[in-house]
């Protein structure tokens, strides 16, 4: 978390902010009631349905790296541009949101076992 | 959200609900198939433990879920840069064109330069500027074309 200073010397943009993390927000909700529709139909009990919608997640947060953040630091002359450039930690873009996507695997996931186990 | 993100969520769609019906077939099958052996065998209890699921079932639902990630991650748009002098950096360089969606349109939310209304009050205008701009930019061939 950034000091009174330090954000004093370097400001952040409020406006960034709220954008990347709905950007974030909405991506995690879809992503995770298509992972419960997933872990129906694959018939996942208990423990492996949660570890298949966590590993699932860290998955897309890589894709999210890879095409989103990794491109733009690429493209930075001065070669400075980290993960800081668009998220205040590292955590932010890894567990951002799995919480709240977590309501919605569950419904899903529910749903579709109900549904293809006859 | 982009003519290609579209077309491989689609694409993952049609396989995801592809597997879906096969995965309920199967179990549809499998149910009739154990309930015939075990009214022959006439055990009372059956718990159809379906953890039989076919192979290429499996590996056909992994695949269209992760068609359906890559697909919906291409289509989210851009991040913004958080800290203010990039932020305000790539305004003053781009301006709109710095700030669009998929479809090419500027993204609704966007406010561009926060201090413009600082910069357009009539008694700070600095005349002998913008007749420098406009004058080069009629010398580039803006303006009314001639004929």
């Amino acid at each position: 978390m950034l000091t009174e200073r330090e954000l004093q010397i370097s400001p952040i943009a409020q406006d960034s902010v709220i954008h990347n993390t709905k950007v974030l927000t909405t991506l995690r909700g879809l992503t995770a009631s298509l992972f419960g529709v997933g872990a129906g139909i694959l018939g996942l009990e208990s423990y492996p349905g949660f570890i298949f919608y966590l590993v699932f997640s860290l998955l897309t947060s890589a894709l999210v790296y890879a095409f989103r953040v990794r491109p733009t630091i690429s493209q930075d002359i001065s070669g400075q541009a980290s993960l800081k450039r668009y998220f205040r930690g590292s955590m932010e873009l890894w567990t951002g949101g799995l919480f709240d996507g977590l309501s919605g695997f569950v419904l899903t996931w529910t749903l579709f076992y109900g549904l293809v186990r006859a | 959200m982009t003519w290609i993100s579209k077309s491989v969520t689609g694409l993952g769609l049609v396989l995801l609900a592809h597997a879906c019906y096969s995965a309920h077939e199967h179990s549809a099958l499998h149910s009739i198939s154990t309930a015939s052996i075990s009214s022959v065998a006439s055990h009372g209890s059956s718990t159809p433990a379906v953890a039989s699921l076919p192979l290429d079932i499996v590996i056909e639902t992994v695949v269209a879920i992760f068609a359906v990630c890559v697909g919906l991650v291409l289509g989210t748009p851009d991040l913004r840069p958080i800290e203010w002098r990039v932020w305000a950096g790539k305004i003053e360089r781009e301006g709109e064109r710095g700030f669009l969606t998929g479809d090419g349109e500027v993204e609704k939310d966007y406010i561009g330069n926060p201090f413009k209304v600082l910069e357009i009050r009539p008694g700070f205008v600095d005349i002998r500027k913008q007749r420098k701009e406009f004058a080069a930019w009629v010398r580039e061939g803006g303006g009314t074309p001639k004929k």
